[in-house]
């Protein structure tokens, strides 16, 4: 097949690239002379594996320009996270195997390292935390349903329906299950949501304030 | 050894319950109109699933939508409906057919409806070639929130009725006397 003189202009230097340089200016290539054939794939190919490609999963890109990375400040309201919550609770019985009246393991006790290794693992989305502490003043007291979480930041939906950012590795975070209550700092957190379940933990962790 | 494995179980099952809580989150999510969050459970739930080499049940998987993973619920956030078909280029492949039998004989294949159990067994394969082609509409989902379709190539010549409706798939018939609601079982 021919392709158009404008294909041909490499193929031309590199012909002449091939010769003895003191005899280059001799070279003489006519463009009609060359008959060029198409890449190994044809374009049936091509357009196939494109289409097959577009039908796949999501870019980034494309996943951030649908918006599913931000959330509206104030779209949904505090009711609609409470099944949410509900459902978290449930969660949270048969992730921990609690069962009624049961207390927080002592540090003595042997099964001490397994609960608070369930505990790393543990999934935050639908739990109603409070900021306890924070290096920064206004953070504290900051108190909602935790609907996303992301490796650095932690998006608390508040009782008047709006949602705030606060970012974990300042903070300390108060939780109730039950009649438990935990502290968790969240410098220890700072792991994204999808691999904190797989990750290994370090047996002391000191805590940073 | 033993020790291992017990420890492995351990922390499958932690993480199995909390695929499970993401997926059940996600799918209360899309129930009250929260897509983006919705789609964000369930891309995570994948997520854990790919980190700790967990396979979601196929059918549970097929759910989720492939791109946006949002899990679908038709009329709330998916529209199902049925596709005009494109009857021409059909015929032309069908007239070719029975000259190149043997050659297109595997790609036929892969329209030919598998026999069911009730379904009566076709009287004249020549009848049978003129009718097919409209006995195959395809069924297409389409996911609201990232606009990407899904086909199914559906019979239209079996008698259009779900498994549930079928007569063979009630085992037997509980009533309740207080509510006096017939409950059906499934087999």
């Amino acid at each position: 097949m021919e392709q158009p003189q404008h294909g041909t202009a490499p193929l031309q230097e590199y012909l002449t690239d091939l010769v003895i340089p003191h005899q280059r200016c001799n070279v003489n290539i006519i463009p009609d002379h060359i008959t060029m054939l198409h890449g190994t794939k044809s374009k049936k190919q091509n357009s196939k594996k494109r289409r097959a490609h577009k039908s796949q999963t999501l870019s980034r890109r494309e996943y951030a320009s649908l918006g599913l990375n931000t959330l509206p400040t104030r779209q949904m309201s505090y009711e609609q996270a409470l099944p949410l919550h509900k459902l978290w609770r449930g969660y949270i019985r048969e992730h921990l195997n609690l069962k009624e009246g049961d207390q927080v393991p002592q540090i003595h006790e042997p099964r001490y390292e397994e609960f608070s290794k369930l505990l790393v693992k543990m999934d935050f989305h639908g739990a109603k935390l409070k900021v306890i502490q924070s290096k920064c003043e206004t953070l504290v007291g900051i108190a909602g349903i935790c609907v996303m979480d992301t490796k650095n930041v932690l998006k608390l939906l508040g009782t008047d329906h709006r949602l705030r950012t606060v970012p974990k590795s300042e903070c300390v975070f108060g939780m109730h299950v039950g009649n438990m209550e935990f502290t968790i700092f969240g410098q220890h957190l700072n792991i994204r949501p999808a691999e904190r379940s797989v990750k290994k933990i370090k047996g002391f962790i000191e805590p940073f304030m | 050894m033993t020790k291992n494995k017990r420890k492995g179980l351990i922390t499958q099952n932690s993480v199995c319950s909390r695929m499970n809580y993401l997926y059940q989150a996600s799918q209360l999510m899309a129930e009250s109109h929260h897509n983006i969050l919705a789609a964000y459970y369930g891309k995570l739930c994948r997520n854990v699933g790919t980190k700790a080499q967990i396979h979601i049940a196929p059918a549970v998987k097929r759910t989720l939508c492939r791109r946006c993973s949002l899990p679908l619920i038709p009329g709330v956030n998916s529209t199902l409906q049925m596709e005009e078909q494109r009857r021409e280029p059909k015929r032309k492949v069908e007239e070719s057919e029975e000259s190149t039998l043997k050659a297109k004989s595997k790609k036929r294949r892969r329209y030919r409806p598998r026999r069911r159990k009730g379904s009566k067994p076709p009287i004249d394969t020549d009848h049978q070639k003129i009718v097919t082609d409209d006995t195959y509409g395809s069924l297409q989902l389409q996911c609201h929130l990232c606009q990407s379709q899904r086909r199914f190539v559906m019979d239209t010549r079996q008698p259009k009725e779900c498994w549930i409706e079928h007569e063979d798939a009630i085992d037997h018939v509980v009533t309740l006397d207080k509510e006096k609601q017939p409950q059906q079982e499934q087999k």
